[in-house]
């Protein structure tokens, strides 16, 4: 059962298609167990849809649609796209989300199904990273982060947000507690202390889209060697 | 021609790749897609080749249009906005190339919404949209045309970005009630 879902503002933005390249990756992984969420991505698309209904029409060539009748028979020959069906089924129990643990397909198609096997990084005590190879913006990170038990995150503000979607175990801070499937978007100027809260390892795909600025003096001069 | 109409030649080419109902469709959303490709910055050129490439993606998928999940408007959107980020953001192609996998997944849902409701929600909302506020509509149409984040959008108005979130919010929320009452 999902408990924290996308603002309305960020579903828009994705069905608007202006997400950058991380956060946009966290949205689908989100959307893609969560059909409560996925009905409002369409809801926000009937905008896109009546915009294109309403703008105004600029001519096209004489030819052009002739162009596109030589390209669809030429096409003709290639096999259509099936219907993704019930391979695409947005329960739980789908074959994605097994043992308390989610692996979204556009993850799998970049680690495989298994945390185990991804190579993490050692970033500090208590905390593993493995930065994923996503094409991103400028100052923007995608990476999975593994939180052992009981891990508290140091005390921290955002210069920019950060998009945390949880994969395997959950986290608690002052804002809630969230478990597998749920996501949160740190706003900027936000203030949280996200702690892994049950005995095992907290997993999640994070994108943050500016360097996370520690409060604490001690923390202050970890941050580089956790580089978040 | 009316949004049940479109949906209706969107079905005919899904079902035998009707040529008459194709051309249709073409002479309906080629000028305004090409509008919607230009106002992405792109040059003409480039607006009647990804024009030329959406229309064969429609020729492919249409088959896979369901006209009690989406109004026709809406699914060719969603098939052009991901031809737009697929040529011009290609950075985050790999998120949007699948554009038939929402809406599969929406037909085992147990909303029982009809083709008339879908249609008839994209007129209301067109409607709303001319009705939204000057500064809300704005930030849509930015969102939407020219593919701004939040915090561009931001940087380019000078707004703080909870102002940006906060209208976005607005806006999309006339919408959700809208739809709410098209459902009732
Ligand atoms: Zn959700």
């Amino acid at each position: 059962m999902i408990h924290h879902h996308l603002s309305d503002e960020m579903i828009l933005a994705y069905a608007a298609g202006s997400l950058s390249a991380g956060q946009a990756m966290v949205v689908a992984c989100h959307l893609d167990i969560c059909p409560a969420c996925a009905a409002r991505v369409a809801e926000a698309e009937v905008i896109g849809g009546a915009l294109i209904a309403d703008v105004e029409e600029t001519a096209v060539s004489d030819d052009l649609f002739n162009q596109i009748l030589v390209d669809v028979d030429e096409a003709q020959s290639f096999p259509e796209p099936e219907r993704t069906g019930a391979s695409a089924s947005g329960d739980l129990s789908s074959s994605s989300y097994l043992d308390g643990r989610y692996v979204p397909r556009l993850l799998a198609n970049m680690i495989g199904d298994d945390f185990a096997a991804v190579r993490w990084r050692t970033v500090g005590p208590g905390i593993r990273q493995f930065v994923l190879p996503v094409p991103s913006s400028e100052g923007e990170k995608v990476r999975l982060l593994k939180l052992s038990p009981g891990f508290v995150t140091p005390d921290h503000s955002h210069h920019g947000s950060e998009l945390t979607l949880v994969l395997k175990g959950s986290f608690s801070d002052d804002t809630g507690r969230y478990r597998v499937g749920d996501i949160q978007d740190a706003e900027e100027d936000m203030h949280h202390q996200p702690m892994a809260d049950t005995e095992e390892d907290c997993i999640c795909l994070v994108c943050t889209d500016a360097p996370l600025e520690f409060k604490g003096v001690i923390t202050r001069l970890l941050q580089p060697i956790i580089g978040i | 021609m009316t949004a049940g109409q479109l949906s209706a030649m969107l079905v005919a080419l899904g079902e035998h790749h009707d040529r008459g109902a194709f051309r249709q469709l073409f002479d309906h959303f080629a000028p305004r897609l090409k509008s919607f490709y230009l106002k992405a910055g792109t040059n003409p050129q480039m607006a009647e080749e990804l024009v030329q490439e959406t229309f064969t993606q429609i020729w492919r998928k249409a088959h896979l249009y369901r006209p009690d999940k989406a109004a026709a408007s809406t699914w060719i959107f969603t098939i052009a906005r991901n031809q737009r980020i697929d040529r011009l953001r290609s950075e985050k192609s790999f998120v949007y190339k699948d554009e038939d996998f929402f809406a599969s997944k929406l037909v085992s849902d147990e909303e029982q919404t009809t083709e008339v409701h879908r249609n008839e929600l994209v007129e209301r909302v067109s409607k709303a949209m001319a009705l939204l506020p000057s500064n809300q509509a704005e930030i849509v149409s930015m969102a939407f045309y020219d593919e701004a984040t939040h915090a561009e959008i931001a940087q380019k108005l000078s707004l703080p970005l909870g102002t940006v979130k906060s209208r976005m919010r607005l806006a999309f929320g006339r919408l959700r009630n809208i739809l709410s009452e098209v459902e009732a």
